[in-house]
């Protein structure tokens, strides 16, 4: 007996012993950290990531300057860009079809003036949020056929509500043709990428940060979320948010945390972002038509939870 | 000769047991250890380590890319506590003892995790 069952007997000795077998990688980028952790796949899948978030870090950046990449050389004469750049850009306007109305990547001054201010504990001046605003209204990007764009008026861009998103759909896709199913992709708080866990059902219980003790469990989607919790400043009764409605020129938002689930990154940061101003009947009209489901948290307190979506205390 | 047999039997199953046993309660010490490590990062690269699990309060000055950024901890928990960084959202974060949860100074590229176990896979918000 002992010949013929010790190889089985030391090889399930040997499996019931090891761990989840899971590589990561922590990459700095994005202004913040994003953690890479694959339960299938090797390490050449995990550089690849790194390189996508990388690159992606770089073309969003509007001060890094390198022939080929840069947001900075994009005025009002024709360039020529590379096509991530120009499908990110041309991405970042097209989104406000799909419901996220009040994001706008052309609000980057506007967004810098009132997170100066508010880093000095003072509220933006109307003349700054009118003059700002007339900019904005006055610009415009516009899009020619062999990745030619040229930027109308004098705004800034501002990438930094969608890119995470854009980059993890890159990751999505990279991570399909090669054919891994178990992975998590966590961007900072804000945007997450969920394969499956290496478990039997394959969920991944989330923890909600606006929230005390709660959590929702989920796979094979992206988790995007906005709150002025951390970044919110307190002036007088009223919190203002780093979230600014390009609309109105404000940084008051009528929720305190968005959390969308959704098929692609780039539509759940957009819309988690614009979902900031949105009214609950708003919020729930465009999860109709963009088949994303929500959560949308006021006072600590949940005020709408898509019923597809199930919270539970832990 | 098979009562032999079936005593040697008894004895291998037995070790292997034992063998297995041991094994498991060296991961989950190993693992329980790590579960309490707070490593501070800047740019991608690691510069302090900090056993949390020690509950000793203690002082580190990280030099971030644009200035020094003062970590603190106590009670198992760790803290960036000052930053030369014009927004301060890292000092706002507070003292963090879970893992999931990174404390980030983007103006100096300072990051702080604290590896291991808890019971949730990841943090939104």
């Amino acid at each position: 007996m002992s010949k013929k069952l010790l190889p089985f007997i030391l090889i399930s000795l040997l499996t019931s012993c090891s761990t989840n077998n899971v590589i990561e990688d922590k990459v700095f980028c994005f202004d913040t950290t994003v953690i890479s952790q694959l339960y299938e796949g090797s390490k050449e899948n995990l550089s690849d990531i790194k390189d996508i978030l990388l690159y992606y870090d770089k073309v969003s950046d509007n001060y890094y300057d390198r022939e080929g990449i840069t947001i900075r050389k994009i005025g009002s004469d024709p360039i020529k860009v590379e096509q991530q750049l120009y499908d990110l850009l041309k991405t970042s306007v097209d989104i406000k079809e799909k419901g996220a109305i009040y994001f706008n990547p052309l609000c980057g001054s506007l967004a810098k003036a009132w997170k100066a201010s508010l880093a000095d504990n003072k509220v933006l001046s109307e003349d700054v949020i009118a003059s700002e605003l007339t900019k904005i209204n006055a610009s415009s990007l516009v899009f020619e056929p062999d990745y030619i764009l040229y930027k109308n008026g004098e705004a800034e861009i501002d990438l930094g509500g969608i890119v995470k998103g854009y980059a993890l759909d890159k990751i999505q896709e990279y991570l399909k043709n090669h054919n891994i199913e178990k992975y998590l992709i966590n961007a900072g708080f804000s945007s997450i990428l969920l394969g499956k866990k290496n478990t039997n059902d394959g969920y991944f219980t989330v923890k909600i940060s606006d929230l005390d003790n709660t959590f929702i469990k989920l796979k094979d989607c992206f988790i995007s979320t906005s709150s002025k919790s951390v970044q919110g400043v307190k002036i007088g009764d009223i919190t203002y948010s780093h979230i600014i409605n390009p609309v109105d020129g404000s940084a008051i938002n009528k929720n305190d945390a968005v959390i969308v689930v959704s098929s692609s990154g780039t539509l759940g940061d957009a819309l988690s972002t614009s979902m900031m101003m949105n009214s609950v009947d708003e919020i729930k009209e465009i999860e109709k038509s963009q088949n994303v489901k929500t959560v949308v948290i006021k006072d600590k307190k949940v005020i709408y939870c898509n019923e597809g979506l199930n919270l539970f205390h832990g | 000769m098979d009562k032999k047999k079936l005593r040697n039997d008894i004895i291998l199953v037995l070790s292997l047991l034992v063998i297995a046993v041991v094994s498991l309660v060296v991961v989950n010490v190993n693992a329980n250890r790590t579960n309490l490590i707070a490593s501070i990062s800047v740019q991608n690269n690691v510069v302090e380590k900090v056993d949390l699990s020690r509950n000793e309060e203690k002082d580190f000055y990280i030099k971030g890319l644009k200035g020094e950024v003062h970590v603190h901890t106590k009670d198992g928990a760790i803290a960036i506590i000052e930053s030369n960084c014009p927004h301060q959202d890292c000092v706002k974060m507070g003292y963090v003892k879970e893992s999931n949860h990174p404390i980030i100074c983007a103006y100096n590229a300072v990051y702080i995790v604290i590896d291991g176990q808890s019971n949730y896979d990841v943090e939104i918000g």
